[in-house]
């Protein structure tokens, strides 16, 4: 964990310069990679997912006494029980389509990620996280947005990052173009006299002449236009016999694969789940959770069908913005807590395996009351994604993404050999 | 303009003999005779910079309607302030005719549940919508959407559409221009917030039970204090032990809020230093009220928010220390509030100066066409399209108000202009030829509009030589309706519009 002492921290900035620049160094000479050949997925689970009932740790009593109802069952014949991954550890049942790609190696998790933002603020936190700041330390615009931006080399494209939703992440706060998108079917121009490219060449001019806000938007959504008319133009089925489950989610996944095959310079994508603030009745191996589980998993597993060879450059992570506590409350529900499990899956991923030593399991109730407490953290969440864009999306710049932060080695992203 | 008897009987015979889509059409003729329609001759804004008094409507109504900026020029800012903020004293009949229709905006919680939830849904939306378009009390509407996000429900939570309802009635409505701790106290105890923020869920059933404090903390954080307010987990913490005990009727009496002193924690409470006595029972919910609404950081986190809303996304501290002392001077009085910041000099600095949120841009556009509508899903899809459905906020913090959250909906916002303008969305008709003619824009038979008046119409100045550049390219190909209509549409789609 990050030095919470403000003058501990500053001194490690100079060995922290000397050793990013090594890295640029290392990365010098691998000039096989460009912009679009890595993508990373970001996919938010918005409300404190309760990864301790996602990756159970089935081997601990400790586990079983702290949720007396909604734990999930040991390894066993009955469809309510955990998947086993290894001694200590099992899938929620709901995970089962994920199995493949664990057992693949191309699935890995990290256990005991977190921030050091202790306000239990679902939206103190969720900022943090994706601005991709220490607590009370701001910076300016999104972790992803300046990781776009610190590439000044490569070649931005309206679509180098597209949130699918209504609007604009905090995370990609900052990049230098970011498109927002439900479909890439509505993504057409309206002219009721027929000719669309006079209406476009009118909103052209009009948008030029701003020079506040509007300006980059502007011109932004124009190029969009553009570009995606050439996508449009063939029907999407989804390849290797993919089935996205048929939810906002699903849909999302499935234009992110859409416009990953299409090959149009997608970078950066971002979506969220929401759904996981599980005060109240949360549920075991079925109920609320459960629910989003599946929706994860299912969506999830169908993107990886679909991908096919794509995958290969495609890296996707999934994160939340704190874990829940280790006990249940009185509404068979958990409440917020601190360290979560972070999942990501792609060929660079050090898969098939956990890393990060077992989560300490108490109840501790003074501390937990006033802390809140919940899983202790083992892993500041910028080193989790220090590692990704290093490793995953060769980003030479990470000084420029989390500057004076200290990264530490995660082991989730295997080294790239140069 | 007054109806007379006659008219009212042949509607009255006319409604109840025609299936909706008649009923509807007899509305809107209702509804001109009521004066909700163009005036026959209305002024525009002259100068190149913006009108000051377009300023003051655009942020304190949710659009200028054909003949709203005379109006305003006549009776003076003062008055007019005053009239919006009496608003009981204005008739509204026009619009009760359109937005009274919808029967389970006036059910109690118990009632909603025997509908089916999209039903329930689609009222509240066209309800809301309806009421900002045609409602001559546009301050009132735009503090029901101020509160509406501060206390926001998203009612795709459990059960909380059914109680939905009653809350915009008995909670947001009557007290969006009271008093603050009336509004908070109201919020407290409203069956929809019980279930959002799991306040029915939070009691001491036994003496080691655990408090939910999904309500104390937003009730802090959001509600009151603000993030930075000085209130301590513990506090949190304090605080939903006070709140032990609301729970919701079901199914005796189902969606009725009681408070059950058997499930409520009766020990002594600390909350931000204040010690509440044991065994007060309810009482403590007044405790907890009293100590919130009173903290300065409550006046001051309210103030920037209003600020914030009502003139700059980057609020001038001075004036929240004007409104925040407004806030602690009448014990949150909002109507002080509303006018220390419609009356302070610095408000007319920051002309344009906001991007409207993608609700208050369909309004404003439908309010400057006078358009004629009743909400269908046509209409409302761009809402949600445009990420702004309303009650549909997942989080507890409500639709944000700064603008760079929501400049990536340009591609929706051209798209909605340029359909509404064309006649493209079902069930919404304009029409354009009435309004260029009532405002002196009509240029003659075949020669299509004057752009520069339609313009200053719309954003309340004169085009610049980049805008009247941009629409000339429309107006030197083949006149036509269809020209016409894009021409507008691209008006309503240029960055001037945008603002507000």
């Amino acid at each position: 964990m990050e030095p919470r002492n403000q003058s501990a921290f500053q001194s490690q900035s100079h060995s922290q310069s000397r050793r990013s620049f090594l890295r640029r160094l290392a990365f010098a000479d691998d000039a096989t990679a460009t912009g679009a050949n890595r993508s990373l997925v970001c996919i938010f689970l918005r409300g404190g997912a309760d990864t301790l009932n996602m990756l159970v740790p089935y081997g601990m009593d400790e586990y079983y006494k702290l949720r007396p109802t909604i734990a999930i069952k040991a390894p066993g014949k009955s469809s309510e029980s955990a998947i086993k991954l290894n001694d200590l550890y099992g899938f929620h049942p709901k995970m089962a389509p994920l199995l493949p790609i664990f057992a693949d190696g191309r699935l890995g998790m990290v256990q005991g990620v977190g921030s050091d933002n202790e306000s239990g603020s679902h939206f103190s936190a969720q900022d943090q996280m994706e601005h991709g700041e220490s607590c009370r330390h701001s910076l300016g615009g999104g972790w992803l947005g300046r990781h776009l931006a610190s590439r000044t080399q490569s070649k931005q494209t309206p679509l180098s990052a597209v949130a699918i939703g209504t609007a604009l992440p905090e995370v990609l706060r900052g990049a230098p173009a970011a498109s927002v998108i439900r479909s890439l079917d509505d993504i057409k121009l309206s002219a009721p006299a027929g000719d669309t490219q006079l209406v476009a060449a009118a909103l052209a001019k009009l948008y030029q002449a701003e020079t506040a806000l509007l300006a980059e938007p502007g011109k932004t959504t124009l190029d969009l236009l553009k570009r995606v008319q050439k996508l449009q133009q063939k029907t999407y089925s989804p390849a290797n016999g993919a089935i996205y489950p048929d939810n906002t989610f699903g849909h999302g996944l499935k234009e992110l694969a859409r416009l990953l095959k299409g090959n149009v310079g997608l970078e950066i994508s971002c979506l969220d789940l929401n759904g996981w603030d599980t005060h109240f009745f949360q549920g075991g191996a079925a109920g609320l959770q459960a629910d989003s589980i599946e929706q994860l998993a299912l969506g999830l597993a169908a993107f990886d069908k679909d991908l096919g060879s794509t995958r290969n450059r495609v890296t996707t992570i999934v994160i939340t913005e704190f874990g829940r506590r280790t006990y249940e409350n009185s509404s068979l529900g958990t409440d917020h807590g601190r360290g979560f499990t972070a999942f990501a899956i792609g060929e660079r991923i050090a898969g098939g395996q956990i890393h990060g030593a077992l989560p300490l399991l108490s109840k501790g109730q003074e501390v937990d009351l006033f802390g809140p407490a919940g899983l202790p953290i083992s892993f500041d969440y910028r080193s989790v994604l220090s590692e990704i864009l290093v490793r995953a999306l060769d980003n030479r710049r990470i000084d420029c993404v989390f500057p004076g932060f200290n990264s530490q080695e995660v082991g989730l992203v295997k080294r790239s050999i140069v | 303009m007054a109806l007379n008897r006659r008219d009212l009987l042949k509607i009255a015979a006319l409604t109840s003999a025609f299936p909706l889509f008649g009923c509807e059409k007899v509305t809107s003729e209702l509804s001109k005779k009521l004066g909700q329609t163009i005036p026959e001759k209305f002024g525009i804004a002259h100068d190149a910079a913006v009108d000051r008094d377009f300023h003051l409507l655009s942020r304190a109504t949710y659009g200028i309607w054909p003949g709203d900026l005379d109006y305003l020029k006549k009776c003076g800012r003062d008055q007019w302030l005053q009239e919006q903020l009496s608003p009981e004293k204005i008739d509204d009949g026009a619009c009760e005719l359109r937005a009274r229709r919808f029967e389970t905006l006036w059910l109690d919680p118990g009632t909603c549940a025997e509908f089916k939830k999209p039903v329930l849904r689609d009222e509240l939306v066209r309800h809301m919508l309806l009421r900002a378009v045609y409602s001559k009390r546009q301050l009132l509407e735009v503090m029901v959407g101020f509160w509406t996000d501060h206390l926001n429900i998203d009612v795709n939570k459990g059960d909380a559409i059914y109680a939905k309802a009653f809350d915009d009635r008995k909670v947001i409505r009557p007290n969006a221009l009271g008093n603050f701790r009336n509004l908070i106290a109201a919020s407290a105890t409203s069956a929809a917030m019980l279930i959002y923020l799991d306040g029915k869920e939070n009691r001491r059933a036994s003496p080691d039970a655990i408090p939910n404090e999904n309500y104390a903390r937003e009730l802090l954080e959001l509600h009151t204090m603000g993030v930075d307010g000085g209130y301590k987990q513990k506090d949190v913490y304090e605080v939903a032990r006070c709140l032990t005990g609301w729970r919701i009727h079901s199914p005796w009496q189902r969606g009725q809020v009681y408070f059950d002193n058997d499930q409520h924690d009766n020990g002594t409470k600390l909350v931000l230093g204040h010690r509440i006595a044991a065994g007060q029972g309810e009482r403590d919910l007044d405790s907890v009220l009293d100590i919130v609404c009173k903290h300065p950081s409550t006046a001051r986190h309210i103030a920037t928010k209003m600020v914030t809303h009502f003139v700059s996304d980057k609020p001038p501290p001075e004036m929240v220390q004007k409104v925040a002392t407004a806030f602690s001077s009448t014990g949150g009085d909002i109507r002080s509030m509303l006018l220390a910041i419609f009356s302070s000099p610095q408000f007319d600095q920051y002309p344009a100066a906001k991007i409207k949120r993608p609700f208050h841009y369909i309004a404003s556009a439908l309010r400057s066409l006078a358009a004629d509508t009743y909400a269908h899903s046509s209409l409302t899809e761009y809402l949600s399209r445009m990420g702004h459905g309303p009650f549909e906020f997942p989080t507890p913090d409500g639709y944000p108000d700064q603008s760079s959250y929501w400049v990536s909906t340009l591609l929706w916002r051209w798209n909605f202009a340029l359909s509404l303008c064309a006649g493209n969305i079902a069930e919404v008709s304009v029409s354009l030829p009435q309004l260029a003619q009532a405002m002196g824009a009509e240029m003659g038979q075949g020669k299509g509009l004057h752009a520069e008046k339609m313009f200053a119409h719309f954003v309340g100045r004169k085009p610049n030589e980049h805008e009247l550049e941009a629409f000339h390219g429309h107006l030197s190909i083949k006149p036509g309706e269809s020209r016409d209509a894009e021409l507008v549409g691209l008006m309503l789609s240029s960055p001037a519009f945008q603002r507000c």
